[in-house]
């Protein structure tokens, strides 16, 4: 792998770091199991992109972005929540619309964003060369959220959204208004994956009607990758192992297409990432049941 | 204070299953009184303990507390006041979350849930204080996983939690009715304690009998949805289980035996 695919590896494994966290803030945080990120990670590169093209300053873009996917969120909460929707039919259903919007708001199937000013434009004059640049840029913002993400969840306020997916009665009994707490990790969310998406369309140069398709299984990917590397309650490691686990996911997915004796090419990645997630899901499994055998021999014995 | 007027419980209106489970309850619960409930099964004592905490809407008749008619609260709202132990010691914490953030959940209730720590050394000097009561060796456990301790000792927490916060009432239902005999003695001994230190107002949903009359200065046997029998003062203290049993067979008039076993057997 060269140098500079594998600086690229890096910096789509910290934007897909965003993505995790906000996998993880829905499937594991809210046990919301939501789908909703396919649409809105396309979204937020769609009007990040729709947005510079028309003018607008990059930075106010990107806010447009997240704000964007956190009202995607907010709709599927309120579909699940007001109208009893299950909640994975609710996320597939606000996906399924944004397909349209998003192609809406682009006004075609892609947009390029080449010559355009984008975020990283007031760092160029650095002198750091673009390569580096990217993956230093989105290293920092990507962590500095996971810090402040982590600090969050250790608040009062994220301890009762904690409550709210881990024990809903527990939650209502001790004054909590669950359905607020939906309502917030949705949005908060697919906010942070619609800024995943905009920092794509940035750092990469376009966006595109169909580059969301997938994200919900990479993003869930690196939570499982994390989680079974990492296995701690404080807040801070499952953050970062979210992180971790989406980096090495790029990795090992990058490993795969580049290693040529074994002749895959870039149109195999679905299953590469299937197989990945499901290994990552069944060897954990066959190590307790391989626990549970030797502990039960070991108890005739 | 409590006050219930005609408050009237239906499932499934209108519907072949339909379920009157609360049918005009009227009851007046004064400040620091300790009220344990019994009756069979369906006879709408969970439900009345439901419709207080608010996790059930009444259909029609008022409730308050003290002057305040709380009718149109929300659960979440009736928190302020009511703070409540399940029956299931899984239900009333999180078995994800460590004993010092459950604790601290409970700290915050009635509170509005801010951006700030949830934790900090003085909680946690606080709830080392609270968990020392129990005797069970809790205190130097604060960040192990509420999943990992047994269903007494969650249960005991999930006490110590009701009582965190300044409330006027507490909900027991049947909160002891998931350990065993010698747990249940420790759990109620601690209830006793809480109840008389807070001076709260208690509502007790208990399938024993012995409980029932044991603990708390008044009984309340509920019948279809109604309360049937009202004991307090001296003529509770003369009340044995043998009485209650007898208070029992007159309310079924038709002669019907007591087929609840639990009520019979529970010490």
């Amino acid at each position: 792998m060269s140098l500079f695919s594998f600086l690229g590896t890096l910096e789509i494994g910290f934007i897909f770091g965003l993505v995790a966290v906000g996998v993880y803030l829905t499937f594991r945080v809210l046990d919301f199991p939501d789908l909703t990120v396919d649409g809105s990670f396309t979204m937020g590169a769609a009007l990040a992109a729709a947005l510079i093209i028309a003018g607008i300053n990059p930075y106010v873009a990107t806010v447009c972005a997240v704000i964007g996917g956190a009202a995607a969120g907010l709709v599927t909460a309120w579909l699940n929540l007001r109208f009893n929707i299950l909640h994975l039919l609710a996320s597939i259903l606000t996906m399924t619309a944004l397909y349209t919007i998003n192609l809406r708001i682009m006004g075609k199937p892609n947009l390029a964003l080449i010559t355009e000013p984008t975020v990283l434009s007031p760092f160029q004059s650095l002198g750091i060369p673009n390569m580096y640049l990217k993956v230093i840029f989105v290293a920092v913002v990507v962590i500095a959220i996971g810090l402040l993400l982590a600090w969050f969840l250790k608040t009062q306020y994220g301890l009762a959204m904690r409550a709210t997916g881990a024990n809903p009665r527990m939650a209502q009994a001790n004054g909590i208004v669950i359905n607020q707490k939906i309502f917030a990790g949705l949005a908060l969310s697919n906010g942070l994956v619609a800024l995943a998406g905009a920092l794509f369309a940035q750092t990469n140069g376009f966006a595109d009607s169909t580059m969301g398709i997938g994200t919900i299984v990479v993003g869930l990917a690196a939570v499982i990758v994390g989680e079974s590397l990492f296995n701690s309650r404080s807040m801070l490691v499952i953050v970062v192992s979210c992180i971790v686990g989406s980096l090495l996911y790029r990795l090992a997915v990058s490993v795969a297409l580049n290693a040529d004796f074994i002749g895959f090419n870039t149109s195999d990645l679905n299953l590469i990432t299937a197989v990945l997630v499901g290994l990552a899901l069944i060897l954990p499994h066959l190590r307790r049941e391989w626990k549970a055998r030797k502990a039960a021999n070991g108890g005739e014995a | 204070m409590i006050r219930c007027e005609h408050l009237k419980v239906t499932f499934n209106a209108g519907q072949a299953t339909e379920k009157r489970a609360l049918r005009g309850v009227n009851l007046t619960i004064p400040q620091g009184e300790f009220v344990t409930v019994i009756g069979s099964n369906g006879a709408g004592k969970s439900t009345l303990l439901n419709t207080i905490a608010g996790d059930i809407r009444s259909s029609s008749g008022r409730l308050h507390f003290d002057d305040r008619d709380v009718t149109s609260l929300s659960a979440a709202a009736r928190t302020r006041d009511v703070a409540r132990v399940f029956q299931d010691p899984l239900a009333g914490t999180c078995g994800d979350m460590t004993i010092e953030e459950n604790m601290a959940l409970a700290y915050g209730r009635g509170q509005k849930g801010g951006l700030r720590l949830a934790l900090n050394e003085g909680l946690r000097k606080l709830f080392r204080e609270q968990l020392s009561r129990l005797n069970l060796g809790l205190e130097d456990r604060l960040d192990a996983k509420m999943g990992l301790l047994s269903g007494g000792q969650r249960q005991s927490v999930s006490l110590l939690m009701s009582a965190l916060q300044p409330s006027k009432i507490l909900l027991l239902d049947e909160h002891t009715a998931a350990l065993d005999p010698k747990t249940a003695a420790l759990v109620m001994d601690i209830t006793d304690q809480i109840v008389a230190e807070k001076k709260l107002t208690v509502l007790m949903v208990t399938h024993s009998m012995r409980q029932a009359l044991d603990h708390g200065t008044r009984t309340i046997m509920m019948h279809e949805g109604q309360v049937a029998f009202d004991l307090q003062g001296d003529e509770r203290s003369n009340y044995g289980v043998k009485d209650l049993l007898n208070l029992f067979a007159q309310i079924r008039p038709d002669g019907e035996e007591l087929d609840d076993d639990k009520l019979l057997l529970g010490t």
